[in-house]
C-alpha cells in the first residue's frame, strides 16, 4: 500500500507539527543529557497519537501495512528535528529486521508490541571495530544442552541499547552468523552509555555472559538477512539525513537573508549566495535518492539495492556538508554551544560513520552494481 | 489512458521496425569493438559533418512524415496534439533502435527556438517554420550571444533600427553560435531602445539566415572542432512581421528560450558521452588497464558513480513533476549545474585510470579517444549560462537570497 502525494503531504505536516512542539530544540538539549535520552510520555503519544511505530508494519502484526516510502516521510521530519526517541532503532533497525528475517513465529511475538508503542528494541551487529559486517563478528552463540540458546561477547555501537526491551544480536553459530532475540531483562547481559560524538543518539556497549536466547530465523541466515536490512536501513537512515540536510539549508537561508554586515544582508555577498546554492544542489540530490530509493523497495523493484548504496553515500555526503557550511554561514555564532549547528554537525558526522563509512558504502555499492 | 500509451508504444515500435534497426544491447559492452568516441562537441571534418547532418535531416523527416516528429506539437501547426507523457515514451521506445543522430536539429532548434516561436510569433510564421523545423528543412540557430554579452545577455547591443517603410535593419555581431552554419533560420535578440533600462530595450526576430548581410564564420574552439560560429549582421533588413513579442518586449521572449535550454542541457540524453557515464562502461576501462583493485581508484569511482546515478534520480522526479503539468522551473538549473559537473569529474577520473595512454595517441582504442570529452569539459561550465550565473539564479530565486546590490556602473543603464 502507498499513500497518495496528498497523503504523504498531510503525513508529513502532522508530523511536523508534532514535532514542532514535541521536540523545540530546548526540547532536544533537554533530553540529550538526561537518561533515558528521550522522553516515554512523548514516544507514548508518537506511538499512540500518530501511530508512527505502526505505520510500515504489516497489517497482520498491527500495523497499517504502509512501507519505506510513508517511513521516509517520518524519518525526514525526525531527522529534521533531532527528535531524540527510539525510533530509528526500533522502528527501522529492529523492525525491519525481524520482517527481512521471515521468521513469522518471531515477528507475531514482537512486531505487535512494536506497532503498539509498548516494546523499544535495538539491534546489536558491530563491535569494537564498528563494522556492520556480518562475517566479522566474533561474539558467540551456543545451545545450552536443554534445546535454547545462550550468547556470549559483546557489542558496541548499539543504538538506544540501555533502554531496549527487546535486543536483536548477531551472533556466530557453527553455521555462520546468526540472529537471535534477547529480552533486555535476561541474567547475564549489561548494558552500558557511551559517551557519543552526536549527543542525540544514544549508543550502548552491551556485554553478553552466557544470556539466554531466542533463534529468529534460520541458523546460519544472518549475512543474508543483515544484507537486506543494511539495504533498508541506509534508505531509512538517508531519509533522515536528506531531512538533517534540509533544515541546515533552510536555517543558513535564513540567515542569510536577515544578517546584516558591511551594510549589506550577507546573502547578498555572491560567496554566501553560491555556498548556498552548493548546499542546495546537495540536499536535492539526497532527497531525490533517498526517496526514489525509498519508492523502489516499496514495489520491490530489482533496482532497489544499488538505489540504496547511492541514497547512503548521497545523503551522507550532503548532510555533511550542509552542516559544515551551515556553520560557515553563521560565522562566530554558528561556532558556540548555544547555537544548534553543532548539533546538527554532530548528527551529519555520526550518521555518515553509523553503517561502516564512505570506504565502506562505496564497496557496497560497486559491489550491487557488479563491478 | 493506459490502453492509449500501450497503443502508441506499439505504433512507435512498428514504425520503428520498419525503419530502424534495433540496437545492440548495452551492457553487453565489449573493450575494444565498435566506436571509441567521447565527443560532446563534434569535431568532424566537412564533408564527414555534412554527412552527418544529411543523415540527421533524413531521419527527422521520416520520423516527422510517420507522426513522431513533433509528437507535443498542435495538429495545426503539422505537430501530433499529444502528450509529454508520449513523447518521453517515444524516446524510450527509440533508444532501442540505431537512429541517426538529430542533435544538430534537436537540442537548439526544436528543444529552444521551436517552443519559443510557438509561444510567441505570428500565426504566419508559425505556418511558415515550425513544419519546416519539425521535418528537418530548417534547422534554427540562437543568435543571442555577442562579444560583450555572454551570460549577461540583457547586455546586447546589436542594433535594430526601424525604417520608414516599418522593416527593421539590423547591425552587429553574435558569437558562439552553435549550429548557424547550418541553419536556415536565427533567433535574435538586439537593442531596440538604447535609452531604455537594459532589459526593457529589447526586441526579438526571426532572421531567415539567406537574407542579405548575414555572414556566418566558424569559430573554432579549444577542441579543435568548429561547433561555433560568429555571426555578422551588415544592413540585415528584416520585416517587421518577422518580430517575436512586442517591440522592446525581447526579454520575455529570451526567457522562454533560456527555461528550454536549461531544461535541454540539463538532460543527459544518448550519444557518445552517455558512455562515459556508465557504469559497464567504466569499470571496463579499468578492467582493460589492470587498474581493477586499485583501492583509490575504486572509492573514486563509487563516489562518481554516486553523483551520477543520484542525478538520474533527481531528473527521474522532474519527470516525474512535468508528467503531473509542474512548468519546468529554475531547479533545472540544478540539473544542468550537476551534468556539467559529472561530466567533467567523469573525464577526470578517466584521465587518472589511463594515466600517460591519455597524452599521446598510441592507436590503442578507447584511450587516446577521451581527450574528446576532456576538452570539452571546460566549456561545460561555461555553456546555457556560467555555474556562476546558475548558483545566483538558484540562490535568488528558489531561495530567496537578495539580489547583489546594483553597482554605480550599473546603475548608469538600469536606473
Amino acid at each position: 500500500m502507498t499513500a497518495e502525494e496528498h497523503e504523504l503531504r498531510e503525513l508529513r505536516s502532522s508530523v511536523r507539527e508534532f514535532l514542532e512542539t514535541k521536540s523545540s530544540e530546548e526540547a532536544v538539549r533537554k533530553l540529550m543529557e538526561s537518561e533515558p535520552r528521550f522522553d516515554p510520555a512523548v514516544w507514548a503519544q508518537a506511538c499512540g497519537q500518530l501511530r508512527l511505530a505502526a505505520l510500515a508494519l504489516p497489517e497482520e502484526y498491527g500495523g497499517d501495512g504502509f512501507g519505506m516510502v510513508e517511513l521516509g516521510v517520518v524519518l525526514e521530519e525526525t531527522g529534521r528535528a533531532l527528535f531524540c526517541s527510539p525510533f530509528f532503532a526500533t522502528v527501522v533497525l529492529a523492525a525491519q529486521t525481524l520482517l527481512a528475517s521471515g521468521d513469522a513465529r518471531a515477528c507475531a511475538r514482537h512486531l505487535p508490541g512494536i506497532a503498539a508503542g509498548r516494546t523499544t528494541a535495538a539491534l546489536a551487529v558491530a563491535e569494537d571495530d564498528g563494522s556492520w559486517d556480518p562475517a566479522l563478528v566474533s561474539a558467540r552463540a551456543l545451545p545450552d544442552g536443554d534445546g535454547g540458546w545462550t550468547v556470549r561477547g559483546r557489542k558496541s555501537f548499539v543504538v538506544d541499547g540501555t533502554t531496549a526491551d527487546l535486543v536483536l544480536v548477531v551472533a556466530r553459530t557453527v553455521a555462520g552468523p546468526s540472529l537471535f532475540a534477547v529480552d533486555r531483562e535476561a541474567t547475564g547481559l549489561t548494558a552500558e552509555p557511551m559517551d557519543t560524538l552526536d549527543a542525540t543518539r544514544a549508543m550502548a556497549r552491551l556485554t553478553f555472559d552466557a544470556v539466554p536466547a531466542t533463534p529468529v530465523g534460520a541458523d546460519g541466515a544472518g549475512g543474508r538477512v543483515m544484507a537486506k536490512v543494511l539495504d533498508i536501513a541506509s534508505v531509512g537512515l538517508a531519509a533522515e539525513q536528506a531531512g538533517g540536510a534540509r533544515r541546515c539549508l533552510d536555517t543558513s537561508t535564513e540567515y542569510a537573508r536577515t544578517r546584516h554586515q558591511f551594510g549589506r544582508p550577507i546573502g547578498s555577498f555572491q560567496a554566501v549566495k553560491h555556498k548556498c546554492a552548493d548546499m542546495l544542489v546537495q540536499v536535492e540530490l539526497a532527497e531525490a535518492s533517498s526517496r526514489e530509493a525509498a519508492r523502489l523497495a516499496a514495489e520491490h523493484d530489482p533496482a532497489f539495492p544499488v538505489a540504496a548504496a547511492v541514497a547512503h553515500a548521497c545523503a551522507s555526503r550532503a548532510y555533511l556538508y550542509a552542516a559544515t557550511e551551515n556553520i560557515q554561514v553563521h560565522g562566530g555564532i554558528g561556532f558556540t554551544w548555544e547555537h544548534p549547528a553543532h548539533l546538527y554537525f554532530r548528527r551529519a558526522k555520526s550518521s555518515q560513520l553509523l553503517l561502516g563509512g564512505p570506504a565502506v558504502y562505496h564497496e557496497r555499492l560497486l559491489d550491487r552494481l557488479g563491478i | 489512458m493506459e490502453q492509449d500509451m500501450q497503443d502508441f508504444a506499439d505504433e512507435a515500435r512498428r514504425f520503428l521496425n520498419a525503419h530502424a534497426t534495433k540496437a545492440p544491447d548495452r551492457a553487453a559492452l565489449t573493450w575494444g569493438v565498435g566506436d571509441d568516441s567521447t565527443a560532446y562537441f563534434s569535431s568532424l571534418p566537412p564533408e564527414q559533418e555534412h554527412e552527418q547532418v544529411r543523415r540527421a535531416r533524413e531521419w527527422q523527416r521520416i520520423r516527422y512524415e510517420n507522426g513522431f516528429g513533433w509528437i507535443t506539437g498542435p495538429v495545426e501547426y503539422g505537430g501530433r496534439g499529444l502528450t509529454f507523457v508520449h513523447d518521453l515514451l517515444y524516446d524510450a521506445v527509440e533508444s532501442e533502435y540505431e537512429v541517426a543522430d538529430t542533435g544538430v536539429i534537436g537540442v537548439v532548434g526544436l528543444g529552444m527556438i521551436g517552443p519559443t516561436i510557438l509561444a510567441h510569433a505570428q500565426p504566419h510564421l508559425k505556418d511558415r517554420w515550425l513544419p519546416a523545423m519539425y521535418r528537418g528543412d530548417a534547422i534554427a540557430c540562437q543568435l543571442f550571444s555577442e562579444p560583450g554579452a555572454g551570460s549577461d545577455l540583457a547586455s546586447v547591443s546589436t542594433r535594430a533600427v526601424r525604417q520608414d517603410d516599418g522593416d527593421w535593419l539590423l547591425n552587429g555581431q553574435k558569437v558562439w553560435t552553435s549550429v548557424a552554419q547550418h541553419s536556415g533560420i536565427g533567433l535574435a535578440l538586439t537593442r531596440t531602445d538604447p535609452d531604455a533600462p537594459k532589459h526593457r530595450g529589447i526586441t526579438a526576430f526571426l532572421v531567415p539566415m539567406d537574407t542579405p548581410g548575414v555572414e556566418v564564420r566558424p569559430l573554432r574552439q579549444m577542441t579543435g572542432g568548429t561547433d561555433f560560429n560568429e555571426v555578422f549582421l551588415t544592413d540585415v533588413r528584416i520585416p517587421d512581421d518577422h518580430r517575436l513579442g512586442e517591440v522592446d518586449g525581447g526579454w520575455t521572449v529570451a526567457l522562454t528560450t533560456l527555461m528550454n535550454e536549461r531544461a535541454t542541457v540539463g538532460s543527459e540524453g544518448a550519444g557518445p558521452v552517455a558512455a562515459a557515464l556508465s557504469p559497464d562502461h567504466l569499470s571496463a576501462l579499468m578492467r582493460a588497464t589492470w587498474t581493477w583493485d586499485d583501492r583509490a581508484l575504486r572509492a573514486r569511482l563509487a563516489e562518481l558513480l554516486v553523483d551520477v546515478l543520484a542525478t538520474r534520480h533527481l531528473n527521474a522526479r522532474a519527470l516525474q513533476g512535468l508528467r503531473a503539468g509542474v512548468a519546468p522551473g529554475p531547479e533545472m538549473s540544478v540539473s544542468k549545474l550537476l551534468h556539467g559537473q559529472n561530466l567533467t569529474r567523469a573525464a577526470h577520473f578517466v584521465s587518472e585510470v589511463l594515466g600517460p595512454r591519455i597524452i599521446a595517441d598510441t592507436g590503442q582504442w578507447g584511450t587516446y579517444a577521451w581527450t574528446e570529452l576532456l576538452l570539452a569539459t571546460p566549456a561545460l561550465r561555461i555553456l546555457g549560462g556560467t555555474e556562476e550565473i546558475m548558483k545566483n539564479i538558484l540562490a535568488e530565486r528558489v531561495l530567496g537570497l537578495p539580489r547583489e546590490p546594483v553597482t554605480t556602473a550599473a546603475k548608469e543603464v538600469r536606473p
